[in-house]
């Protein structure tokens, strides 16, 4: 990008989007995203090769504009859902931050991610993924224009949502 | 571990269903969830002596294909033969019984044994083993000693690969019975065939098998538990436009719609409900077409309606929220794996098919808004079952408007179940589900017993 973000500045934001997650500040952890942000976390196939295309092909989540992710903060907080109630707790492990690539308008980072989430009837889960970032700029600050999560434990036990991967 | 003081007096499976139909009760042992002999019993004579899905024959298309899964407890594969057949087998080497097929799907023209080397056809015949010459004296070395074991019965219908590792079963026309009428419509809208769109999904969940399957049948606990589905979806249809086939039809999750369900026969169930908003499902675009080949009921069916359907012991169909096939497998008495597809028309155009994968993953998976639901009080039922001073589970909801045989809806699609009743949310069917569970289990018995 024009002004250089630094990978220590990156590895900050992911690390602070990991604190709003472990601490449920769900609305300011939406704010992190872009009005037409992306959030992704594509299927395996039969195969055991992730799945590359969302138009054609089956994802655990594909989410494109922030109004879907809203709405999941809205089911999770409703107190309605019997899986988020109560709410797991969560730790978000973030670790091998690197910076991809860096062009004119956004910057692509990858990070690898382990998070251990508790709650007292289901025990603890622990998720580990690799994820891909699309960061951008807007009035000055970093926004998540796409966040790609690739799981390690595609058979799942029980179940996931945004905030406990 | 015996899970229930009783168990020693067990005298019949007849113990675990309480059954009066004159006085409408409807009642299951809730022991039946957590008694690991009775798991062991339904191996043998539920999932091990009687048809059992496997698979859809577009994963074994081409000569050498194969798709790797259980039958009960036994590892087994799917394959296309060199000859064009298909042939199903017991995924252990003939020599010392290693795991031969370790992939879950593929091609190959011969299997090769990880352990010893010993090679295997696409016919499961044993054609060359390691070292012969140093091992066997040539009048000595029979291959066909090594051949893999068949499964006992294999057929498919529309598609629909099923098997059986017992040879004294009704013919697979003759299982599927009425439900043979729902699944032509699933698969006759495909202007070419039923395709299983690529991308799935495993999922373990601590219950036993039966609660997840009841929990099909079941619509009564929509509205309740899927309710935070709907308020999910209507908040963020207030925060950005969609139109059309993107729209989310929540009618049947929100108030009262005209609906049926029915025993279809042999512990098959199926359900409708009429949909609030057709425009809102990526079949609506093919109206026009399907309509010179259908004809007004069935057109009803596949528009106006959306289905479901359990094929017993581990077959579930559905088009509600979008187009899904299911299959499950007991892994132990208190777990169970879950795998789940996507299934669509081949060929359908590339805005429908996206949509129908959006509503597929807003809905199902253990990722979607509406699936980690089911599981979550599936595993709460599951703890509850320890309850034996509150053994019966109620199933009678519904039983006064039972009729026999097929309702106006059914008659219109040619379709002949068992028994009828005019809403969804009763629990009839999973009646016959129950019934079927204990003639299978007292069937078996008797046949182990001589």
């Amino acid at each position: 990008m024009a002004d250089s973000v630094s990978s220590a500045a990156v590895a900050e934001f992911l690390y602070r989007e990991a604190r709003l997650l472990d601490t449920r500040k769900f609305g300011e952890w939406l704010e992190m995203f872009t009005d037409d942000a992306v959030f992704w976390v594509p299927a395996v196939g039969m195969d055991r090769a992730y799945t590359t295309d969302p138009e054609t092909s089956l994802n655990f989540i594909y989410i494109s504009g922030r109004a879907g992710l809203e709405a999941r903060v809205f089911r999770v907080e409703s107190g309605g859902s019997l899986a988020s109630n109560p709410l797991p707790h969560t730790r978000h492990l973030v670790t091998n931050v690197l910076i991809d690539s860096d062009g004119p308008s956004a910057l692509q980072a990858s990070a690898n991610t382990q998070v251990v989430a508790f709650c007292e009837p289901r025990g603890q889960q622990i998720l580990t993924a690799s994820c891909e970032y699309v960061l951008r700029k807007e009035s000055g600050s970093l926004r998540i224009a796409r966040k790609k999560v690739m799981l390690l434990e595609y058979v799942i036990d029980g179940y996931f949502d945004f905030f406990t991967i | 571990m015996k899970a229930n003081g009783d168990l020693r007096n067990r005298r019949s499976f007849a113990d675990y269903i309480d059954d009066r139909p004159e006085r409408g009760i409807f009642r299951v042992d809730r022991s039946i969830y957590n008694d690991p002999e009775i798991l062991e019993a339904e191996y043998r004579n539920i999932f091990e002596a009687n048809w059992v899905f496997l698979c859809h024959e577009s994963f074994v298309r081409n000569p050498g294909d194969f798709f790797a899964t259980h039958i009960g407890r036994q590892p087994a594969f799917v394959v296309r033969k060199a000859d064009g057949s298909l042939g199903c087998y017991l995924n252990a080497c003939g020599h010392r019984g290693a795991t031969l097929v370790t992939a879950r799907i593929g091609n190959t023209s011969q299997f090769v044994c990880p352990y010893h080397g010993f090679c295997f056809d696409t016919g499961g015949k044993c054609i060359a083993v390691t070292a012969p010459r140093t091992g066997w004296s040539e009048q000595r070395l029979d291959l066909t000693e090594f051949d893999l074991t068949p499964i006992a019965r294999l057929d498919s219908y529309r598609g629909l690969v099923f098997g059986s590792l017992n040879a004294d079963v009704p013919t697979l026309r003759e299982h599927l019975g009425a439900a043979c009428a729902l699944i032509d419509i699933w698969v006759a809208p495909a202007p070419q065939e039923l395709e299983i769109v690529a991308g799935f999904s495993i999922y373990e969940t601590a219950c036993n098998w039966k609660i997840m399957h009841e929990n099909g049948p079941d619509a009564y606990h929509a509205p309740v538990v899927h309710n935070n589905f709907a308020q999910a979806v209507t908040y963020r249809e207030k925060r950005e436009t969609r139109a059309g086939v993107t729209k989310t039809d929540t009618g049947r999750l929100i108030g009262r719609i005209e609906s049926a369900s029915y025993d279809l026969g042999n512990g098959h169930t199926a359900f409708w409900h009429k949909r609030r908003d057709p425009e809102a499902f990526p079949i609506y675009a093919q109206r026009d077409e399907l309509s010179k080949r259908f004809t007004p009921g069935q057109m009803e069916w596949i528009m106006g309606r959306g289905r479901h359907m359990t094929i017993f012991p581990n077959l579930l169909m559905n088009d509600l929220a979008s187009t899904h096939l299911r299959t499950y497998r007991p892994i132990a008495v208190d777990r169970m794996e879950t795998i789940i597809w996507c299934i669509a028309p081949a060929g359908e155009p590339k805005e429908m098919r996206a949509a129908r994968l959006r509503k597929f993953e807003d809905f199902f998976l253990p990722s979607g808004m509406a699936t980690p639901d089911d599981v979550a009080v599936a595993e709460s039922a599951q703890k509850a079952s320890f309850a034996f001073d509150s053994k019966w589970t109620n199933m009678g909801r519904g039983a006064e408007f039972r009729v026999d045989g097929p309702d106006a809806a059914a008659r219109e699609l040619g379709m002949s179940p068992k028994a009828s009743t005019n809403s969804w949310d009763h629990e009839v069917s999973m009646q016959g589900v129950y019934r079927r569970w204990l003639e299978l289990m007292e069937r078996g018995e008797e046949r182990r017993r001589g």
